[in-house]
Formats: structure tokens, sequence, C-alpha cells
């Protein structure tokens, strides 16, 4: 044993599994682990305290994302002036204990159990793929086992058949002990309750849902189960296929705004398989299908590693080097600039990108272009969060970390799905409220969280789409008009002339869910109930997603939100907050980088002259004092022949823009179209020239999640491509006469630093202290914030928002009577370009449009039928799903494959204020495609 | 006027007279206006709307009018 002379907390190393969770009490206890003191909260667990000293006491059935089991018996332990071996993993510490870790009592017992666990265990370590990584290997050794005495003839499992139906894992029953640590990551970490026990005593067996195969079972695929495995029970297929890993290399995951920490782990330069790290802040260990699995499209046979060029988009593309690439994009953009003007060119960043990435483009726009025309993909997503949070705290960013869902005691999801598009949040937060948070979900659809496993929502507000604004008025009247507001908080943080502009507007008898139910929807008294849970429940939390942005009013909806959490007194703290749960990886990270046309590093407006003074200063050249165009702007100008060329880095907006044949007419008519991707994507049969990306393996850069959490992306393998995407990015910006000499990545973020207050503090070298760090991150705050506008807003004073209902021009009509409303689901990723080169296909292999039963029934429509959908701007076909997750008058789709040209259909309504996309309301009509069905 | 030019102009239509009806606070409304529009409208767009107001002012909300007098 490798006991420590005198235990030291800073000493002990948390990245190893200390058998159980940590307690949290203000209160110590002191004990003794084989005569070495240790001073542990009370609650800790003699096996937790044990390993804090380096005493790891054997263990099978326990680890520390795990509750106490105490059912291998492998973890005994001897304690003073007690009776018996009790396990160490189910006894807390108390005062004074002493405990004894390893007596020849204790080595004799370990060793029977060992004995017994592995007579029923096939003796095939040498071919089995978790050789050299198998705690069930390594408890052998530790307790010395070297024969079984009762051989291995009896009764056993070992028959038992490999369930391979999941394309990323196996289940071999055979090599299974039934230590449950399966069933309760499935439960306690996931959430979803899809694996049991069936059976009884030695006929015990894991049983996913019941006893059907991985695939056809209520499964999610987090790997959680896979992750608690001790041995080759469940295995990843690419272990199988390709060994143990030899090297680890921590990186973050590049798909949703969770921004998961991962550990790549690696044969030479070939990915093995990715492990969530214990210690990320943002997954603390957990997982999803796509994080966990669906990384093969990096190595996919469809990645471009080759620049090509092309004269004109009818040509065939012509792979050219890296050097060829860039003069020829140059030499084009200069010539657009030389006979048309700076403003005839721009750019879009992209949130897949890292935030050094990012920077160097819209740098590149502003510096080498001369003009302000660069925008970002989150135009699309959460362009009025930034606009809403920032008129109303004083800064576009959401107030929480996302552990402050673990002291929230009513929690409000609004327009999110955090099941589907935020899995590992989604499951941190269906956790909270298996301990008994109340539930609000306002959604036109039953979403998971509406009725799941040990989950039921109080309060399901199921409004019609485009009501929101109207919903939320509502509920801030009965807040308001039930004496329900925090009255000091109002006084002591808020504006008081705001506040009353807004509490008289918000009385007034036409914002009353009386007034409102027939336009909503939604039943006054259920409105009324829900209301009082948020406001009374003392912790009140609002999560919501595009379901709030893409509509007219999104930005209005943003404000009315803020106003309700201040009028409640619901921020500054743990446990309540109005928290953005961001569509892509980097959607906060792309927008803190001044990707807005309006805005440079750090939200600040490109007219205050002493900050684009400091610009101007450190890139030395004269910037523009005026806003640039818009995505939107931009492509209604190529329409008319103003603009001519824009850089595209990493977005497809031929596919995840709305009125895709207005975003195709722009497209084609453009003089220069570049796009940076992993793939030929949609927008590139529009382009003359494609950069090659790098996918997030290849990256050396940071990520910032929804929670402003700034993460690293550390290189796991070399570059396909030849060049990192900044540098390419530079290389144009060099070639069009305006160099970037940068040497690292590093390098960009420490100027980020110098440019930017709430990044003041940030670097390379922090963050690889740290792990990661939520910004401002400066001299007031030199590890972060994690809670923000705790005792004052960054504004000052919170400001209300009178935030009148103004309904979306898009209305249902005789000719278009459904509405559409869209979204994503678990397995897929907006556009699909990634998880559609992946297995994950085996779970949506195309988009479908689900419709009520009597609006099917109305139109002939059967379940699986193909269907002609239609609204004003286009019409697309796909298959029907009968579904009563949605209401009568409303069908639902998802986006991720381009083939089924979703967005031929949304149209170009807008938020007033960002012109973020209406994708969440569109009049449509659908009829049976009668060529499909003959 | 091209049919390209059409979209151009009938979306900065749209756009401006939704910024009208849907600004929060119903105060000073051509003010939060002008505001806006200084914050986030190219000033090629902004002279595009000025032009619109001049050959068919009955296609913007009074409300826009006066702003464009402030911008």
């Amino acid at each position: 044993m490798n006991m420590v002379q005198q235990f030291d907390p800073a000493q002990v190393d948390y990245s190893q599994d200390l058998g159980t969770p940590g307690a949290e009490s203000d209160l110590k206890v002191t004990v003794y682990i084989d005569g070495m003191p240790v001073s542990v909260p009370e609650g800790t667990s003699v096996m937790r305290a044990a390993a804090m000293v380096g005493a790891n006491i054997p263990k099978l059935c326990a680890t520390d994302n795990l509750n106490a089991f105490g059912s291998c018996r492998l973890c005994l332990v001897e304690i003073e002036g007690r009776p018996g071996t009790p396990a160490s993993c189910t006894t807390p510490c108390a005062e004074g204990m002493s405990v004894h870790t390893q007596t020849p009592r204790l080595d004799r017992l370990r060793k029977g159990v060992m004995e017994l666990y592995i007579s029923d265990h096939p003796l095939d370590c040498l071919t089995c793929p978790a050789n050299g990584d198998c705690e069930l290997q390594d408890m052998a050794g530790a307790v010395g086992l070297r024969d079984v005495r009762y051989g291995m003839e009896g009764e056993n499992h070992l028959d038992r058949g490999k369930d391979e139906s999941n394309p990323y894992f196996t289940f071999d029953s055979s090599k299974c002990i039934v230590c449950s640590r399966c069933v309760r990551a499935c439960s306690e970490v996931q959430g979803t309750f899809a694996l049991t026990i069936a059976g009884r005593g030695f006929g015990s067996e894991v049983s996913p849902s019941e006893q059907q195969p991985f695939l056809d079972s209520e499964c999610v695929s987090c790997g959680a189960c896979v992750q608690a495995c001790p041995t080759a029970t469940l295995q990843e297929k690419s272990v199988i296929d390709l060994g143990v890993p030899s090297r680890k290399v921590k990186t973050t995951c590049a798909y949703c705004g969770v921004g998961c920490s991962f550990t790549a782990e690696l044969r030479g330069d070939e990915v093995v398989r990715m492990v969530p790290d214990k210690q990320g802040g943002a997954n603390e260990g957990h997982s999803c299908v796509k994080g966990r699995f669906a990384w093969g499209y990096a190595q996919h046979q469809d990645r471009v590693t080759t620049p090509l060029v092309r004269d004109s988009i009818e040509d065939e593309w012509r792979p050219v080097d890296w050097d060829e690439a860039i003069r020829f994009a140059a030499d084009k953009l200069n010539t657009i600039k030389s006979q048309h003007g700076v403003d005839a060119v721009g750019g879009i960043t992209s949130s897949r990108c890292t935030n050094e990435e990012v920077y160097v483009v819209q740098k590149m726009v502003r510096a080498a272009f001369g003009t302000n025309n660069i925008d970002t993909c989150a135009r699309v997503c959460h362009s009025p969060t930034g606009y809403g949070l920032k008129q109303t705290f004083g800064t576009s960013a959401g107030t929480q970390d996302f552990a402050s869902v673990e002291r929230s005691d009513a929690i409000m999801v609004i327009g999110a799905n955090p099941t589907d598009a935020h899995p590992v949040f989604g499951s941190r937060m269906k956790r909270r409220l298996r301990e008994g948070a109340d539930l609000i979900v306002i959604d036109p659809r039953s979403i998971d969280l509406v009725r799941s496993p040990h989950i039921q929502a109080e309060h399901h507000l199921q409004l019609m789409p485009g009501t929101n604004v109207a919903v939320l008025n509502a509920i801030s009247h009965v807040v308001a008009t039930e004496g329900l507001m925090d009255d000091n908080f109002v006084y002591e943080r808020c504006n008081k002339t705001s506040f009353k502009a807004w509490l008289d507007f918000i009385s007034l008898p036409e914002n009353s869910p009386e007034a409102l139910a027939e336009i909503t929807g939604v039943d006054a008294e259920s409105l009324r109930a829900a209301a009082r849970a948020y406001a009374t429940a003392g912790n009140g939390a609002i999560y919501y997603g595009l379901g709030v942005t893409e509509h007219s009013q999104g930005s209005t909806m943003v404000m009315a939100m803020a106003n309700l959490a201040m009028a409640t007194g619901n921020i500054g703290r743990l446990g309540v907050g109005v928290n953005p749960l961001r569509g892509q990886n980097n959607v906060q990270g792309s927008c803190d980088m001044g990707s807005f046309p309006h805005e440079f590093v750090g939200y600040r407006h490109v007219s205050d002259e002493t900050v684009r003074e400091q610009f101007s200063a450190m890139w030395g050249v004269t910037l523009r004092e005026d806003p640039g165009m818009r995505i939107p702007n931009m492509l209604d100008s190529a329409v008319a022949g103003e603009f001519r060329g824009i850089y595209i880095q990493g977005e497809d907006i031929a596919q995840s823009d709305p009125n895709t044949n207005h975003v195709a007419e722009a497209l084609r008519a453009m003089e220069c179209v570049i796009v940076q991707d992993l793939f030929l994507n949609e927008t590139s049969h529009f382009a003359h020239v494609f950069l090659p990306g790098t996918s997030f393996l290849e990256k050396d850069g940071t990520f910032t999640n929804a929670e402003r959490r700034i993460n690293r992306v550390r290189p796991v393998m070399t570059s396909r491509t030849g060049l990192s995407e900044w540098e390419a990015t530079c290389a144009l910006s060099e070639a069009m006469g305006y160099p970037m000499p940068y040497e690292s990545a590093s390098e960009i973020m420490d100027e980020i630093a110098e440019l930017t207050p709430t990044f003041a503090g940030v670097s390379f070298d922090l963050l690889d202290k740290l792990g990661s760090v939520q910004w401002p991150c400066n001299e007031q705050a030199p590890e972060g914030t994690p809670i923000m506008h705790k005792d004052a807003f960054v504004r000052g004073e919170g400001q209300f928002m009178t935030t009148p209902y103004v309904p979306t021009d898009e209305r249902s009509t005789r000719k278009f009577p459904l509405l559409l409303t869209t979204g994503r689901i678990l397995s897929q990723y907006n556009v699909g370009a990634q998880t559609r080169r992946t297995d994950n296909v085996v779970w949506h292999a195309e988009d479908v449009l689900d419709i009520h039963e009597a609006d099917a029934e109305a139109r002939g429509v059967k379940d699986g039928d193909w269907i002609e959908i239609a609204s004003r701007a286009g019409q697309t076909r796909m298959r029907a799903r009968i579904s009563d997750d949605i209401p009568a008058g409303v069908v639902y789709t998802t986006f991720h494959h381009p083939v089924s040209g979703t967005n031929v259909i949304t149209t170009d309504n807008s938020d007033w204020a960002t012109n973020c996309p209406e994708y969440k309301v569109t009049a449509v009509e659908i009829r049976p495609s009668l060529e499909q069905r003959a | 006027m091209s049919t390209s030019g059409d979209y151009k102009q009938q979306h900065l239509i749209k756009m401006a007279n939704q910024i009208a009806t849907s600004i929060p606070t119903r105060e000073d409304i051509p003010g939060q206006i002008s505001s806006h529009m200084r914050q986030f409208w190219t000033s090629e767009m902004l002279q595009t709307l000025r032009q619109i107001a001049a050959e068919t002012p009955d296609i913007l909300s009074e409300d826009v009018h006066s702003a464009l007098q402030t911008l």
C-alpha cells in the first residue's frame, strides 16, 4: 500500500476513483485509517476517507460517481470497537473511528469473495478486450487470488450470449458479475432507468428494458453503463477492434453548448475512445451518445483534406496546394474590393470553431477586408439572448453555472428540450427533479421531461407556437397582481423607473391569463398555478432554448424572462437565474469574440471611440465606426447584386438558414464564395474556394460553453489538412495585404485577453492550471465567475422592459392551417454534417414530420406515409409519423438531413431586434404524396 | 426597380415597420427606433430606407418616418 505519512488535503488526487461520492457538510470528523488521521466532511464513507490517504480498499461495486451499494462484499474493513467486518463503502466515518483496511482476517474474506466471482467468470484474460484495463482483473491481483478451489465446472453463466445490437458497445453477459454499477449509472447518472436486474438469486442478470436487445430498449447510449462496468461486460467496440489505448489527451467535445470535457484515449494517432472527464466542470464525468461515441466523422472518407478552387460553380473542383488556394481566394476578394468597394465583401464565423479561430476571422474581415460585414451562425440561434440579456442585465450571457440547478426548487423549462439537445445537462436537471424540485414546462410539445421515469412535470403549459411573450406576460401578471414579487430585491437591485413602468404595464387586465387564454391556448388556472409555483418555490430557475429565441419576438421574450426573474428576486445566487441552453459548442464564444457586425470582442460597440482606438492601435489599422451587415442583409444585398464575396467558416447556410431558395439565389449571385469546412456541404455547391477545415480532434484552442466556461481544446491528432484553421485564415489575410503573424493559438488568446476586460485573466497557462474558467476572469475574479450579478447587475441596476405581445405575421390560414415548429433530436446534431457520418444514423436515418392523429386523419395520412408539406416559402416531402407529443394544429420536424429540405419551407420572418429567423412558426399544409404512395 | 432590388427593399421595409411595432418600451418610439437603427443598421441600409420613405411614404409607419428625421 502506498500510504502517505501525513494527510494533506491538497495532495488528494481527485482524478482517481475514490469509491463513493464526496459528502457536503461543514462539519468535519476525524478518523484513523490504519493509524493515519484524516479529517473529512461528515457523511464521508470510510472507503473514500481511506482512498484520500492512499489506502485503496479493494472494491468492485463501488465507484465515486454512484451512491454506495454494498453488494460486492470486497471492501470489508475492521473497525475498532465494532463487531464484524462492515463494508467500507456504506459505512460513514464517525469521530475518532479507528479503521483497519488490511488484516489477515480481511485478506481471507476478500480472497474468498474474489474466488467466488472468478469461479463464474471466463478465464480468457489474455484475449479479453479489457485485458490490462479491467477492475476485476486488478482486484484479483490486489487480493492475491492464485487459484479457484471450486473449479469451473459447476453451474455458471459462461454460456450466456453477447448482445452486439448497439453500434458502439457490446454487452457480454457471460462476463457480468451483477455488481449493478451499470444499472445504477443508468438511473443515478443518466436518469433513463433503461437497465434493471431481472430475475432473482443465481438467475439475476442485467436487462435492458424488459430483456430486450440494447438497441431496441430505452437505452440512450450515453455510455454511463460502459464507463461504470468494472469488467468487459459492457465494452466499446472500438476497444475490441483496436485494443487498449496507450496514451491520453484531455480535450473538449465539439457538439452542443454543454461543452463536456473528455479524455481522448489513443493508440498512436488513432482515437480508440472518448472517455468523459470526471473533473470536467460542465459534465463531471458524464456524456451523451454524440460526445462519447459519435466522433468517427473526423476520419470519415468524405473529409476533404486538400484545398479546392474553381472559376465558376458550374466547373469541376480543382485540387490545389494551400499557397495556390490562398492566392486564388485573395485575388478574387481583392478584385471585388477594388471594383465594388469594401462593403461588397464580408464573412461569417462559426460556433463550431474555437475562440481563437473565430477571433482571427472577424479580425481579418474588419482589418484586411476593411468592413464590419462580419456575422456569425449565432445570428440564427441565440442572437436574441445577447440582445435581451444585455438590455436587462447588462451582459450577453447566462447567469449561472450548470451545477446551480442542483439548488433549484422550481425549474421552468421554456422552448428547450434538454434531454435531447443538451443531454448531459438534462441528466443533471433530472437528478434535481427526482429529488423533488417542481418542473414547469412551457412548450407546444410534450418533450421527454414532461413525463419520464420518476419525473412528471407539475405544470405543462402547452402553448400555441408564437405566443411565448403572451404566456410570460400572463405569468408575470399573476406574480405582480397576487403579491408574489420580491419587493426588497427590486428596491435594492433594480431601476425603479423602469420597474414602475413595467408594473403598470404588466398589471393591465389585458395581460391576465384569462384575457390571453384564447390566444395562447393555455388554460388560465393552469397558468396561474405555474406562476405561483415558480414565484414561491424559493429558488426559481429559468432554462430556455431556441424555442424562445427563434421567433419574431425572440428578443422581447428574453427580456420578459429577465423581468420575471428580477421581479421574483431569482437572480444572483445558486439555484436561480436566466439560463440560455446554447445550441452549438461555441455559440457563447463566437459571440464573445466579436462576431457580430456592430460589436468588437467583449460586446463593445464599434462606434465607441475609446474601444475602437484600442483595437486600431493593437491591430495597426483604422477601423470602421459604423455597423456592418447581418447575414440576411448580406444575402439580400447579394441578390441585389451589391454584395459579391463571402468567407464562410464552418457553417452550412444553404441547409441551416431559412428560406433555402433565397439563400441559394444569393450564393449563386456572388463572385467569390469561400467555404472552410470538413466536408463539401450544401453551401459548397455555390463555392469557388473550399478550404479544408480541421475537426475538434485536430484543433488547438478554446471553446466557451453555455455557462461561460472556457475549456481547452487540445490537439489529439495531427492535422489532416496540413494547416490549422487559424493559420489558413492568417495566410489569407496576409495575402490580402494584412499580415497576422501569430505563432500559436495561445498567442491569439493572449491578444484577446489584452483587449477584453472580461477575459483579462485568461491564458492557456491558467486554463491548464485550473482546468477551465468562467468569464469574467480578471483581476476582480482571477479564477472566474460561476454566478453573475451577485451583488449588482453588470449594467448597475437591473432594467425592466415592458414587453407587449405582438403576434407574428406568420398566421395559419385556410390555405396553410397548420403551424410547423422545428427542433433537434438526441442522436443527430444540427444539419447533421457530423452525426450523419457516424453510426448514429441507426437511430435517425431521416427527418420525419410529427403530426397529431386528428390532423392526419382529416388529411388521409397514415403513419409512415410520404407527404408533401407546403408553406408560403416553398415545398418539400418527408414521411409522416403520427404522434401525441404535439397538439392538434401543430406539426413538428427536425432538419438534420439535407434531403428533407426542412428549411425550404421555413420563411424569412425574423426577430424584430436581431433578425434571428422565426424557425419555430411556419404556417403549412400537408397532403399525402401521391407519387411516393404509388 | 429590379425584382432582386425589390426583395432587399421589401425586407428593409418589413424590418423597419417591425421594429416600430415591437420595440418593447412604448415611450418615445421614434427615438428608440433611431437609436436601434444607429446601433445595428449600416449606413447603406439607412440610405436605402430614406429613399424608400421619400418615394413610397405610405409603406412605412409614422414612427419610422419620425425616426428617420432624427437619423
